[in-house]
């Protein structure tokens, strides 16, 4: 197959998981080369792939229009560009692809690539259905943080080949008044396991109990749209249709009636827990593991035995 | 000031997504259609914009008639016009370029629509009409003012949020707390019978063949744990999954 890019953000300057997995799966592709284009600072020397991996890093700013992107849309012209779904991921994905009069897929839950061909599931109605795709020339492609890796090959660490940096032009005219990082909670869509709480709490200083479990857990929170609605819980908190949707290996919803517009954030999580006073909640049918009874007796009670394994 | 609201027309959040097997594509039987939420909060400030600064709101929507009456409720709640591009686009692309062919047509100040359409879930044809026009895109946005020549605006980003100076012309996706979704007065149902709707033919082509649509089917253990023996859940989830 032709070049490969990969756009992905960086931690402490470090790649996520999911994004040296991608640049693994892409290496079964057999690529021409690999470039890598990080959002952030880079402070490795070495990725696993099957060939060196050069590497652009972004300078601070915002990419958030064609004549800002300008310098990138060049560095990956000729190239397929690939992307794990994040804000900053997907909106820099869209603007380049249209910068440059490629066609986008996002959403993408498995992928192939033969006889020149992708084959494509792609996920629809908040993971109500799937629909597959194929196409011999789109550019771009974003991949579900669920996409499923497994399968993929092992590659040893290569030692990155070229580095540079690229500034964003001067046509670039947005700027930045502030910025407002959350700090001290993990973020809900990197969150692997998240407590959820819905209206069944009743009141904002009831969330105590919530966040001693999703402390002795190591969970992020997550809160059904009314609680957010109603400021019991900040809005980046909100899980469902219209807020964050989460895949996360383990979610605990609790006080949660399980409307549909709830469920289709969340179903995408591997095992879900229900805890709800209600034998009658529409949650219980969508649940591995079901508690009926009251929230306040119950959590207390995880989190002492979370506690006491600790010990 | 000039804004174009464009809309997506998706099923009611609490549909059945059933599979027609004689196409092997979503079923329309059976389904209730709504202006799609992120869309409807992105119209609500428009139309507030309209009454605090004065502004010409303009709706477009891609794909069929049976579109209309939902368009005519984004009338009834103060758009002034309308403009329906008419086919039944099948990608991102497609619905994008024939956003951009009108806006290239037809300039304006300020492009809104919803962060994504619920039914699709692709979250890109705002960015990928404001690539296509050089304007600038924020997404998703969660307070939109005006400020000078420009917006200020609050927007989400991964890991928090920013407060940012936003030139126009540019695109935003949009979603609450942006505005809270509105209802149609009688008065804004009867002006919206005289309102027109441009209708405009879909000329933008997509290269992405579409195979088949397929019911996700994700199979719960649906194991009861009775209250009194809650605890056993941290040893069940250790056992048998190996989510701890
Ligand atoms: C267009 C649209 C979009 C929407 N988007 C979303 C969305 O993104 N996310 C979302 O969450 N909702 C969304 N909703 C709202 C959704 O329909 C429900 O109203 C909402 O999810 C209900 O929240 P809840 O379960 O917290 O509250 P409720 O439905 O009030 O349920 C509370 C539950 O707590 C239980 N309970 C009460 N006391 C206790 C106790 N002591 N112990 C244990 N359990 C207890 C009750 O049995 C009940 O099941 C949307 C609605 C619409 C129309």
């Amino acid at each position: 197959m032709k070049k490969v890019a990969i756009i992905a953000q960086t931690k402490e300057g470090q790649l996520s998981d999911t994004s040296i997995q991608l640049i693994s799966f892409l290496s079964s592709f057999s690529p021409e080369s690999i470039l890598l284009v990080a959002m952030g600072e880079v402070k490795f020397a070495s990725i696993p792939a099957s060939k060196s991996v050069d590497v652009i890093t972004l300078s601070e700013g915002l990419w958030t229009d064609s004549s800002a992107i300008n310098p990138l849309v060049n560095a990956v012209e000729g190239y397929a560009v690939f992307g794990i779904k994040s804000i900053q991921v997907d909106n820099l994905l869209s603007l380049l692809a249209a910068s440059s009069s490629q066609e986008m897929i996002s959403g993408i839950q498995q992928m192939s690539f033969s006889g020149g061909k992708f084959s494509i599931s792609k996920s629809i109605f908040s993971g109500k259905a799937s629909l597959s795709l194929t196409s011999e020339t789109v550019g771009y492609f974003s991949l579900n943080r669920n996409f499923d890796f497994s399968g993929n090959a092992e590659y040893g660490e290569q030692s990155v080949g070229s580095m540079s940096t690229l500034t964003t032009a001067a046509g670039g005219k947005a700027s930045i008044l502030e910025l407002k990082p959350i700090t001290g909670s993990i973020p809900l869509p990197d969150a692997t396991l998240v407590v959820g709480a819905g209206r069944g709490f009743k009141d904002p200083g009831n969330w105590t109990i919530v966040e001693d479990l999703a402390k002795a857990l190591g969970a992020a929170t997550a809160c059904s749209k009314p609680v957010s609605d109603l400021n019991w819980r900040p809005h980046h908190e909100h899980v469902g249709q219209t807020g964050v949707k989460i895949s996360p290996n383990l979610y605990i919803a609790c006080g949660i009636s399980g409307a549909i517009q709830h469920l289709a954030g969340v179903n995408g999580s591997r095992i879900i827990v229900v805890i709800n006073n209600d034998p009658e909640a529409a949650f219980f049918k969508h649940a591995d593991y079901g508690i009926v009874g009251d929230v306040n007796d119950i959590l207390p009670r995880l989190t002492k035995k979370l506690q006491e394994h600790l010990n | 000031m000039k804004i174009l609201v464009c809309i997506s027309c998706v099923p009611d959040t609490t549909s059945k997504i059933t599979i027609d097997p004689s196409t092997s594509q979503i079923s329309s039987q059976g389904l209730t259609f709504i202006v799609g939420p992120y869309d409807d909060y992105a119209l609500s400030r428009a139309i507030e914009l309209k009454e605090s600064n004065g502004a010409e709101v303009i709706v477009l929507h891609v794909g069929g008639s049976e579109s209309e009456a939902l368009i005519r409720k984004c009338l009834a709640l103060g758009a002034d016009s309308a403009v329906r591009v008419d086919g039944n686009p099948t990608t991102s692309t497609q619905i994008a370029n024939a956003i951009v062919s009108y806006v290239n047509q037809n300039p304006m100040d300020l492009i809104l629509m919803g962060k994504e359409s619920i039914d699709y879930n692709s979250g890109i044809v705002h960015g990928l009409v404001a690539g296509a026009l050089g304007y600038t895109h924020f997404n998703p946005v969660m307070h939109l003012d005006v400020a000078g020549d420009g917006l200020k605006l609050e927007v989400e980003m991964d890991g928090g949020k920013m407060d940012v100076n936003c030139p126009l012309p540019a695109v935003l996706g949009c979603q609450e707390p942006i505005a809270e979704w509105k209802i149609p007065s009688m008065r804004g149902i009867m002006t919206a019978r005289t309102k027109e709707i441009v209708v405009l033919p879909l000329e933008t082509a997509s290269q992405i063949q579409i195979v088949k649509a397929d019911i996700a089917e994700t199979a719960r253990k649906n194991k009861m744990i009775k209250a009194e023996d809650a605890e056993q859940l941290i040893d069940l989830l250790r056992t048998e999954t190996n989510v701890l």
